[in-house]
Order: C-alpha cells, then structure tokens, then sequence
C-alpha cells in the first residue's frame, strides 16, 4: 500500500484518540495556566515532552519551584514507560531509516503504542495465516500507519494545549468529570476489545488496582513499580504454565 | 528524556524478531503500564485518592469496560462511560 493510503488508514484509526485528546489537551492547557506557565512554555512543553502523565506529574513541582533536577527525576521516571513500547513496536519497522524512525519515535505515546501495536499483530497474524512462509513485513507502510496515528494525534495534542490556555473555557460543572473520564475509558475500551486467554485481564484488573497503593506511596514511580511487577508475575505464570503443560 | 526512551529502542532493536516470550513479557509490561496510568488518572489526584469521586468513575469505568466488551468498540465503550459518569456527577 502507497505511504499516502497507509498513513490516511492510520489517520482513521486515530480518530478516537483526538476526541479523547481534545479535552485531556484543553484540560492539561487549564491546569498548566493555573500553575503560572506562559503560553510559549505550555506550547513547548507539549510538544517537546508530549507526555500527557509526564506533563501533569511536572506541574507541581514546577509550581512549587523546585530544582530543575526534581522536575527532571519526575519526568524521566513517567516517561519510562515509552522503554518497552517504543522496544514493542521496532521489530515492525524493518528496513525503515534511522533517521526516521528517530524523528517519529518523538509521537510514541500509550495511545500512538497501543492503536498501531494491536493492528500490527492483526496484521501480522493474518499475514502468518495465509502464508506461514513469509517473514517480511513492509516497515515503510507501518511507519506511515504508525505516523498517521501518532503525528496526527501529536497535532491535536499540543493545539489542545494552546487552545486550553488560551480559552481557559468556563466549562458547566461537572463537566471537568467527562474530561478526566474519556482518556483512561477509551484506553480501558481498547484494551478490552483486544482481550485474550486469562493472562491479559488478569494482568490489566491486577495493574489497575496495585496502581493505587504504589502511587500513594510514591505517586513517581510507585504505580511503575507495581505495573513491573504484576506484568512480570502474570508472565511467569504464564511461562511456567506453558513448561508445565509441554 | 523523553525523547530518548522513545527513540533509543528504534535504534537498537529496529527490525529484529523478538523470542516469543520476550514478546509477550513487552506486551503485558505496556498493558500493565497502560492500566496503571488509567487507574491513576481516573482515581487520583495530588498524591491522594479522590474517595468522593472515586465510586461513581469505578462504575463508569467498569460500565465502559462491559459495553466496549459487548459492542467490541472501544468509542462505544468510552461515550457510554463518559455519559455515565456524567449523569453520575450530577445526581450525587
């Protein structure tokens, strides 16, 4: 498929993550004005970090002047997350050029991961049906899918931002409700379309609650930690299961 | 910092075949790390658990969990959520 087509397919599929981003943005723009940063700094913080969590985890400290060394521990510690996503998705960008790839990784976000993750193992899977000799996958064409989702959704994002700070809405109450609920209930819903066997819900339903422990106790890395921890253990049961039943 | 977690897995396993259980192990860390971000986003606020709010995003949440489930559209699934929650809000 052309890199046009294949990066308007991307473009349909992200339509969900720009509705879900349009008011996560404006919400973030809000949050980010009433801890005193300036427009170009919201702007170029969007758009340098693009981190949604990152972004919100940063603002306290920055609010409350903290060394720059502070902020930094904070945002690198959210952004760790991106290690095993961006790792996830390389193996389907075969014969893509470095140089392109390290431009687009800058798009990788939970979203921009899990739309074009979940199409290429659908891909993938149906390619191993109908021909279990071929191995090659058209890298090009999922960076052009991958950059549909992830570019498009990154535009949406930062010009949410701008648009937050600079409207500043009085939204209706309650509204703020319907803001903070249509990223984590989109991402819920994806996941859950794709679910399978007893690993999967068992590790997200395990994440979902740890995560709250971990981040009262340290609202960081805590809910990372725990996160690492029930994947892995979900994985070594699984392992172990698998070895058991050869 | 953020750049460099995204793109330094590009340059280094750019193309190549994971064992499957490495794979595998890669796929449940993200969707562990995805739900966390859920349950921290939806149920948590300044280092502290919203108790008030906390309930009714519970039952959107799971509600949104059910239709998507049912529907197989995660859109489905989060317009549902979002307007329960909604009519949540306001009538307690």
């Amino acid at each position: 498929m052309p890199f046009a087509a294949r990066f308007r397919q991307g473009m349909k599929a992200a339509i969900p993550i720009w509705i879900a981003f349009v008011p996560s943005s404006i919400a973030w723009g809000i949050a980010a004005q009433d801890h005193g940063l300036s427009l170009d700094e919201v702007v170029l913080m969007s758009a340098w970090v693009y981190s949604g969590p990152a972004q919100f985890a940063v603002l306290g400290p920055l609010a409350e002047g903290k060394s720059a060394l502070q902020v930094l521990i904070a945002g690198f510690l959210m952004n760790l997350r991106f290690l095993p996503m961006s790792t996830a998705l390389a193996p389907f960008f075969r014969g893509v050029k470095h140089r392109r790839l390290l431009l687009a990784s800058h798009v990788i976000s939970a979203s921009s991961f899990i739309v074009p993750y979940m199409q290429f193992q659908k891909e993938r899977k149906a390619l191993a049906e109908s021909s279990p000799s071929a191995h090659t996958e058209d890298g090009d064409s999922n960076l052009a899918f991958f950059l549909g989702v992830g570019f498009t959704s990154f535009l949406v994002w930062v010009s949410g931002t701008a648009g937050g700070f600079i409207a500043a809405f009085g939204f209706p109450p309650g509204f703020e409700e319907a803001l903070k609920f249509i990223l984590p209930g989109y991402f819920a819903g994806l996941l859950v379309v794709e679910m399978k066997d007893w690993a999967m819900p068992l590790i997200c339903l395990g994440s979902l609650i740890a995560a709250l422990p971990g981040a009262l106790v340290s609202p960081g890395w805590g809910w990372l930690v725990t996160a690492i921890l029930i994947a892995s253990l979900g994985w070594g049961l699984e392992e172990w299961k698998l070895h058991a039943s050869r | 910092m953020a750049f460099a977690m995204r793109a330094v897995p590009q340059v280094f396993f750019v193309g190549q075949k994971f064992p499957e259980a490495w794979d595998r192990w890669l796929r449940y860390l993200s969707y562990g790390f995805i739900c966390s971000i859920i349950s921290v986003t939806l149920f948590m606020s300044g280092g502290h658990i919203e108790t008030a709010a906390a309930p009714r995003r519970a039952i959107a949440l799971a509600f949104a969990v059910v239709i998507a489930y049912k529907t197989k559209s995660a859109v489905t699934g989060m317009i549902a959520g979002t307007l329960l929650v909604l009519i949540l809000s306001r009538t307690f």
